[in-house]
Order: structure tokens, then sequence, then C-alpha cells
């Protein structure tokens, strides 16, 4: 008795939380970025995903986490449909949070400030959101006492992408996307970057689609791996890899992290070289 | 250890140098002024004094240029025309600036007319707001706003079209809606360029009114000058010039210590 009604609770509950359909995005100069890309991320709850997309440079990643998020010009496709939990994507929303490889902070705000930038859109008393800030504030890893009330030009290139981070997970975006957020960061922050990430997106319970050039870092935080053709790009390969459950510093010195790293690159490296012989 | 050559091309000497330098320029045109108007009569001056007067006579007539001439009283009125016109400029300039730069539409309907207002030449706006406004006080009020509101409209657009992408998207994707990127992103992010634009064109403003007073002005540091110069006393004329230098020289510091407190994010660190 208790395995149909199991079946039927996954089959209500697997509910696509991302799709694309044969999506294909040409600029008015005839350049076409991606190019019939399918894929379908389900949203299970307790087990979101992370998403790691890697591929060579200028093959249309960042064109497909900016079709996520409705920015134009890469918003609308020429073709095909982007769907976000069942619905079009039709504009920008909160729902889909970016962090995006530039600073990005709003440099005559504070600390808190920036972070509570969204709660305050949405109309939220300022004595409630800016308790909320603090809260990520540490949750991120600053220090409320310290940096809560530093301007953007005050901070490193890793504090400002934790603030970058705290922005978006106030928000609890279903789906967060990230493009390159780490490529500027030393390897030490990195590393604790990315474990933030995984803790922290397990917390808000939110999908992570993450562009990166760091093979390592998409094996690493990803359940899961496409890799993008050369341009125009299409997804190429999907795979899946270990979820991460230690340390972005331990596990990826392990023997079975590393193959499966070292197997990823070879890949990559053969797109990079059949783009550069012209093939 | 050597130091780096003073004369080196795109090196900038530190500022000890930088001051020395100033004040050595500064030396060296005064001791020009004093050898040519340097004599004991007005036959043995290289320049005669009721061509230009020497740096002693302009101290010396200093006092009667306070009393005699209402220097203060002139300061006040050529400051309160200023103001009004410029006022009157920064409110009605800076929100279309805003406007046209957050809508292109706005700012491609206002190009042609904006291109037109800051290509005339001032002079030029002379006999036009005389003959528009009289020659009152009005006239001369007009004259500043004609005179600097294109200016600040054209500087307020551009400053937020200078606003980048990125923080527009930042913005969006936090579930920012039109009114809240204009509000908390474009124009908190081009207040410090449109502040730069006010302060530079406050000092145009504060020339112009030189301009304007010279035309039936009953009080005004133009109006001091004018007379001085009707009446043959140089000293004063070259007296209110100082005052005009050190007048503009002492608001814009003003300006610079405003700009601290209002942009704190923007000086932290010098």
């Amino acid at each position: 008795m208790t395995e149909p009604s199991a079946q039927g609770a996954a089959s209500v509950t697997k509910t696509p939380i991302v799709e694309f359909k044969q999506v294909s995005k040409t600029y008015e100069t005839g350049y076409t970025a991606i190019k019939d890309v399918t894929f379908c991320v389900d949203d299970v709850p307790d087990h979101m995903e992370i998403v790691g997309i890697l591929g060579p440079s200028g093959c249309g990643k960042s064109t497909l986490l900016r079709l996520i998020a409705g920015l134009t010009p890469q918003h609308p496709a020429t073709t095909g449909s982007v769907e976000v939990m069942g619905k079009p994507v039709v504009a920008p929303g909160a729902d889909r949070g970016f962090v995006f490889q530039d600073y990005t902070s709003f440099d005559n705000r504070t600390v808190e400030q920036n972070i509570a930038f969204g709660l305050e859109c949405r109309g939220m008393a300022a004595a409630e959101r800016m308790e909320l800030a603090r809260e990520w504030i540490q949750k991120v890893g600053l220090d409320v006492k310290r940096d809560a009330q530093k301007y953007p030009h005050e901070l490193s290139g890793g504090m400002r992408q934790r603030v970058a981070l705290a922005r978006t997970l106030v928000l609890r975006p279903r789906v967060i996307l990230m493009d390159e957020p780490f490529g500027a960061l030393d390897p030490r922050t990195r590393y604790a970057m990315q474990d933030q990430l995984v803790s922290l997106s397990r917390e808000v319970q939110a999908t992570v689609f993450l562009v990166t050039h760091s093979i390592e870092e998409a094996v690493f935080v990803g359940d899961r791996i496409f890799i993008f053709s050369n341009a125009p790009g299409t997804i190429l390969s999907k795979m899946e890899v270990p979820a991460p459950d230690r340390p972005a510093h331990v596990m990826q010195r392990e023997p079975s992290f590393l193959e499966i790293a070292f197997s990823v690159r070879d890949i990559v490296e053969g797109l990079e070289m059949s783009d550069r012989a012209g093939t | 250890m050597s130091s780096a050559p003073v004369f080196a091309l795109r090196t900038t000497p530190s500022l000890p140098v930088r001051q020395a330098a100033g004040a050595v320029a500064i030396a060296i045109v005064l001791l020009a002024w004093l050898l040519l108007t340097n004599g004991a009569t007005p036959e043995a001056r290289a320049i005669s004094p009721s061509v230009f007067p020497s740096p002693g006579e302009v101290l010396k007539g200093f006092p009667s240029l306070v009393t005699e001439r209402n220097l203060v009283g002139g300061i006040a009125a050529s400051l309160n025309r200023v103001f009004l016109g410029f006022g009157l400029a920064l409110l009605v300039a800076i929100p279309l600036g805003i406007v046209a730069g957050s809508f292109r539409i706005v700012g491609a309907a206002a190009q042609p007319i904006s291109l037109f207002a800051r290509t005339i030449p001032v002079a030029a706006l002379l006999p036009l707001t005389l003959q528009m406004f009289g020659i009152g006080e009005l006239q001369k009020i007009m004259f500043i706003f004609l005179a600097t509101a294109p200016f600040v409209f054209h500087d307020t657009a551009r400053a937020i079209v200078a606003v980048e992408d990125r923080y527009v998207d930042t913005a969006r994707t936090l579930g920012a809606a039109s009114s809240h990127v204009m509000t908390k992103v474009l124009i908190p992010l081009a207040l410090p360029e449109i502040y730069a634009t006010v302060r530079s064109m406050f000092g145009i403003a504060f020339g112009y009114i030189m301009l304007a007073e010279v035309v039936d002005a009953r009080a005004g540091l133009g109006y001091i000058m004018l007379q001085s110069q009707r009446r043959g006393m140089p000293e004063h004329l070259v007296g209110t010039l100082f005052v005009i230098s050190g007048l503009a020289f002492g608001i814009d510091a003003l300006f610079k210590f405003f700009e601290r407190g209002f942009f704190p994010y923007r000086h932290s660190n010098d």
C-alpha cells in the first residue's frame, strides 16, 4: 500500500524548476550564441541541485544564465521556450537571484544596506530588513560589528562576493544563477566560498546554476555538470557527479575526485583544441 | 637612493614639489608686476598707473574699496543673483536631466534642443534677455538661468546614462521595479557626477554674473568694476578682481567640504 503512494508523491513533487526546450539565441548581428539547448532540472524538495556549467570561452554559458534571469539583450530567446517553475520567463525577478562575476555592490550603500536592497524593494520595514541583513552578514562569514557599516570600496574581492551572495540569498530565491562569481578570488578564499555556497544554497533550498572556468569547482559544487560545445553553444554532455559532502580543500585532493576532474578536463580541452583547429 | 626627475614625462612630483612650483609661478608673476609698475613718477614706470596699478597701490586702495564702494553690499548683490538664477537652473535642469537619462526616448527628443541651447554664445544671451526681461533684476537672474541650465541638463542626463548596466541588472534580479531602479540605483549612483557638474557650473555662473552686471546694475561686483573703470580708479578694478578670485576659491572649497559629507564612500580612503 505504501509503495504506490510514495510513487504518487514523487510524481507530484517532480515538477521542473527550470526547463529549456530547443532554445536558440541569435542576435541582430547574426551571431548565434546558443543553439537547440534542451534540458530540465526538477524541483525536488530536500534535494536541490547545483548544476555546474563548463565550456570554452564564448560558448554561450552566460547567455543561458541571462535567459533564465530574463535579462536583456539575451532575453527573449529567438526560438524555443524557457520556463521556470512551469511558467515562461517574461522578466527578471527576485525568484531568480543572480551573482555576477563583476563586483556589483552599490557603491553608495554600506554592506548591510546592500544586503537589505531587495527587502527594501519589497517594502519591508527598515528595522526588520536590517535585522535580516545582519543575520546574513554572519551567515556568509562576515563580521557584523566590523563589516556592516563598511562601504564596498573598503572590502576585498572575497568580501564583496560574500555580500553579493548574502544579498541574493536573503531573498530566498528558488533559483540562483552564478556567472563566474569566484573567478577573481585567491585559491583559499575560493575554497571557503565554494563550501559556503553549498551549505547556504541547501539552507535556502535553491537550485543553483554555476558557470565557471574551473573544472574542479564545477565537479566539487555540482550534483550535475553540463558541458557546452563551442559557439554556437549547445549542451554536449550532461554528467552526474558526487554531491559535495566534505570541505572543498579536503575533497578536491582525493584521488576519486581528481579522476572525475581529469575526465571532465579531457572533454573540455578536446573542445578547445577543436575550436583552435577550426573544426 | 635616487629621486625621480622633476621634468619626467607624465610623472607626478610629490606634493611639496608641486606646491613649490605653484609658489614660484606666483612669485614670478608678482615680480614681473612689481618691475613693470615700479618707479617714483608715472613717466619712470614701464606701465603708467592710469593703465595698471602697482601691487602697493592695490593694497592701499582696499580700505576705500570696502568703505566708499560698498564692496560687501556688492558681493551680497552678486551672490544673490547667482544663487537665484543658478538655483532655478538646478531646480529645472536636474529633474529633466534625470528623466532624459533614464528614458532614452526622452533623451533623444531633448538632444537637438539641448545642443542648440548649449551652442548659443553666452554674450548673445545678453541682448536676448534684455529684450525679453528688461533691464532689471529679473534679466540678470534669467541670464544666469539660461546660460547654465542647458549644461546642467546635459551633464545630468549623461551622468545617469553612464551608470553601468550591471547595476541595473543586479537591481532587477533583486526584485527592483522601474521606479526602484530610478530612485535607488540610477540617481544615487549618478549623484556624485551631478554634484561635480553643479560645482564646476557654479564657478562659471559666478563668472557670468559680471557680464550681466555691466548693464544697468545698481550694485554688484561687476557694477563696482565698471564704475572703477569709468572713474579712472584701476586699483579698485584690480582689487575687485582679487576679491572675485578669492570668493570663487572659497565657494569651491565649501563645495569640496560638503562633498566629503554627502559622498563618504568616495573619499574614505583619501
